[in-house]
């Protein structure tokens, strides 16, 4: 019998430890590529930040036949000898397109910062302090709005660094350090990129200074993050010390000008005080006669950014321009319609709706929808093997769409200030949290759409399919019970116009 | 808002989901004789206002009190006197009066298990016994692990090695202590990013393993009628993030909970094989758990058939 017990015992556990220990994915799986092409002509490309490359003044490098030159290489092929393990994971990592990788470390921060005040135990709330990012609750809150906004910051500046880089990698046209001397091994797939100046380092330094800025208690992560990476220019026989110096040089002085944008685009006073926020909910109570409510215990004072309406734009001329149509009154008959459908969802709902809604759900503690598209955005950059300006461009033209898009859907919401279902429905339970501020319309949507189109311009093989997923997202807020279709709808509609505006500065780009 | 906590704790006990004091269980050093059935069926009814977001003992308006209703129909087979297998399901119903989210209900995890009793020695005025336990359990609907705090359980595999120690005076008293490690595969979630001290790109979640240790005391009157027994239990999870502030729990959550009960048993004289049990429990300390109360009670039916 003991026999037959041990038998027993041990095929059970071994077939269950064989089971389990998968490989959870914690970065994308890709390594270095080539390029499907280099875009020489990327340096006459339109700039976002500074009128032209030329506004930054990077100097002629030395010859690859100088003595300074040559003592460079010695000291690069140095460099590239005996490599300790982590140096080669570290190549690994960073790979031949690190905007990737730096998009990622924003999205991870995203998530990490995506966290919303606690109520104090007086039922009153303390808001997040740029001055004092340390004291709970810490700075920033990473919502959909503040995660969107450093995501265009992040992208546009990388790619005006990019073709400020690509203006002088063509201008002066120094070959790789491989090709100067073929002793030096070439980690990455090898490419005829001038390395003058280098674009790794562009990326590297712009993106810590802008994360560092928007994320201000991961200067000491993001200063190593950026450390590693221009080391590992080195490492992997990419870049001399003076490709190195002169791309960090334009990081820097692209950083300055996309943070100096920042800090005047009107962000800061999109959290508005109370009077502020009731005298926004009074003129639209007065206007259409309904106004939103928070309904959390204790409840919240003032709504999630009530002024992001008022933010600087990228490409939309004026946020009045998509400003959508005034929604269905409570009551109507539209209304009560899109009510019915409500409440048949959460009375019947299946394990699809449940999916779909929980997929696209992107709420506190993630990196927000914004972030869901630049996952996407990535995953397209893979697929098409685009270089680090072509994947920048990508982002910058995705994330300045989404920004403008957020802007124009916080601007709908706090005009129209329209009650989310469970305050309009009695009784109503959703399988999601209610966000914390109006409903009409929906940021999920919105964002959606507007990204969607973006992608579908830049990747029209793909366009079927993330026209699609923008419907699903849309899809998923109504099946949640967090939002009604007719704010699915008009935020399709909204984002769609706004991306419009950005799509057509990319055509006009000289990229296509 | 997402203002979530852990989904419960897994389930480490077969008749007695949740509540480890009753029936013969997995947890206890109780044998059927060879061809003896046991029917049971369980009622549990769990509920806590206060929560631990980490260690930080905190309440939230937006759940007001949970509430966790578990209802475990039970069978049990002597395969031989000294090996017992045990099936159990739990139906479990979660819902709460603060906020607008929904609770949910359904059926949760099957159990199944193999007690064998290796030894029993007589030492001075008693018994020493030996008890080694393996369990299995496995998701039997399609209950959506990430849900917190509602979720009905952790959506995992779960294999369970215990080890039972009792002494038993021939009066009646006796002593037992039992410690288990619980290994658990990842759950499938609905969402293919989450964030567990890092990014992860991936619709699993790493569900942590766990200690459970559980030091027992109890007495047996009227003749072997009556029983009364407490208990000390804990779990320790040997990994996991905790739940941040003022965020919603998730299945990688380290959970630890200690846990005390108090039980009694009574076995119907004129009624054979029959016997009733009732029992209260409480939350001492706990880390990203709800600080659960619980009260049940049970129903259980032996008899045989050879």
């Amino acid at each position: 019998m003991k026999n037959i017990l041990s038998l027993i015992l041990a095929v059970l556990f071994l077939g269950f430890i064989s089971s389990c220990e998968m490989d959870l994915l914690t970065e994308a799986d890709y390594t270095d590529y080539e390029f499907s092409g280099l875009d020489a002509n990327g340096g006459t490309w339109a700039t976002t930040l500074i009128a032209t490359p030329g506004t930054i003044v990077v100097a002629a490098p030395t010859d690859v036949t100088s003595a300074a030159y040559i003592a460079e290489l010695a000291s690069l092929k140095a460099a590239t000898t005996r490599l300790n393990s982590q140096q080669i994971e570290a190549i690994e990592y960073w790979s031949n397109n690190p905007i990737l990788r730096w998009n990622e470390i924003a999205l991870e921060l995203a998530a990490k910062y995506n966290l919303i005040p606690a109520p104090n135990p007086d039922g009153t709330y303390t808001l997040p302090s740029s001055t004092d990012p340390g004291r709970y609750p810490n700075f920033p809150f990473a919502h959909p709005a503040y995660t969107c906004r450093m995501l265009a910051y992040l992208s546009v500046a990388q790619f005006d660094g990019l073709i400020v880089a690509w203006h002088y990698k063509y201008t002066y046209n120094r070959v790789s350090p491989h090709q100067a001397d073929n002793t030096i091994p070439a980690a990455y797939v090898e490419s005829n990129l001038p390395s003058y100046p280098s674009d790794g380092a562009v990326i590297a330094t712009v993106s810590q200074n802008i994360l560092s800025a928007m994320f201000p208690l991961e200067k000491g992560y993001l200063a190593d993050k950026a450390a590693e990476h221009l080391f590992s220019l080195k490492w992997a026989g990419l870049n001399v010390d003076s490709d190195i110096t002169a791309g960090s040089f334009i990081g820097t002085e692209i950083g300055k000008l996309a943070l100096a944008r920042a800090s005047t685009d009107g962000m800061s006073k999109a959290q508005t005080p109370k009077p502020v926020s009731d005298s926004i909910k009074t003129a639209a109570f007065d206007r259409f006669g309904w106004q939103w409510d928070n309904l959390e215990a204790p409840p919240r004072p003032v709504g999630l950014a009530p002024l992001f309406g008022r933010v600087r734009l990228w490409n939309l001329p004026n946020v009045e321009l998509t400003r959508p149509p005034v929604p269905p009154a409570p009551g109507s008959a539209e209304f009560l319609e899109d009510v019915e459908e409500l409440k048949d969802i959460q009375d019947n709902m299946d394990d699809e709706k449940r999916k779909i809604a929980n997929w696209w759900s992107d709420g506190l503690g993630s990196y927000t929808p914004p972030g869901h598209w630049n996952r996407f955005a990535k995953d397209f950059i893979i697929k098409y093997k685009m270089n680090p300006l072509r994947s920048a461009r990508t982002f910058a033209y995705m994330n300045m769409a989404i920004m403008d898009a957020g802007i124009s859907c916080w601007d709908a919401k706090y005009y129209y200030h329209y009650p989310r279902p469970i305050q309009a429905i009695p009784g109503f339970k959703t399988i999601l949290g209610t966000p914390n501020f109006p409903s009409y319309t929906s940021g999920h949507s919105t964002f959606s759409s507007a990204a969607a189109e973006v992608l579908a311009y830049i990747f029209p093989n793909e366009a079927a399919t993330c026209r699609a997923w923008a419907q699903e997202a849309a899809d998923s807020r109504i099946y949640a019970g967090i939002h009604y279709r007719f704010d699915a709808e008009a935020g399709i509609d909204q984002g769609k116009a706004v991306a419009q505006y950005t799509i057509e500065k990319a055509q006009a780009d000289g990229a296509n | 808002m997402k203002h979530l906590i852990i989904p419960i704790l897994s389930l480490i006990l077969l008749c007695a989901n949740f509540s480890p004091t009753h029936a013969q269980t997995t947890m206890d050093a109780i044998m059927m004789p060879k061809g003896d059935f046991c029917l049971a069926l369980t009622y549990d009814h769990g509920e806590w206002d206060e929560y631990w977001e980490g260690s930080l003992l905190r309440t939230n308006g937006n759940v007001g009190t949970l509430t966790r209703t578990t209802i475990t129909p039970m069978f049990a087979y002597g395969i031989f006197d000294r090996l017992n297998f045990f099936l159990g399901v739990p139906y479990v119903k979660t819902k709460s009066d603060g906020g607008q989210l929904t609770g949910v209900d359904g059926m949760q995890d099957i159990s199944i298990a193999l007690k064998a009793e290796l030894m029993d020695k007589q030492l001075w005025k008693g018994k020493v016994y030996f008890l080694p336990v393996a369990e299995f359990s496995t998701p039997v609907s399609n209950y959506l692990s990430d849900y917190a705090p509602y979720s009905l359980g952790l959506g995992t595999n779960q294999f369970t090695l215990r080890g039972i120690l009792q002494y038993k005076l021939d009066m009646g008293f006796y002593l037992r202590g039992s410690a288990a490690h619980i290994w658990r595969t990842e759950t499938k979630v609905e969402r293919d990013y989450y964030y567990n001290n890092g990014s992860y790109y991936t619709e699993w979640m790493d569900v942590p393993n766990a200690w459970n240790y559980q030091a027992t005391a109890g007495i047996w009157l009227l003749n072997n009628a009556l029983k009364f027994e407490g208990n000390y239990t804990v779990i320790r999870s040997t990994s996991g993030d905790d739940i941040r502030p003022w965020n919603g729990g998730q299945p990688t959550n380290k959970v630890n909970v200690d846990q005390i009960d108090g039980a009694i048993h009574y076995y119907i004289q004129q009624l054979p094989g029959l016997r009733v049990l009732a029992y209260y429990s409480t939350t001492l300390e706990g880390r990203n758990m709800g600080k659960f109360t619980n009260i049940g009670g049970g129903i259980t039916y032996q008899f045989n058939i050879l």
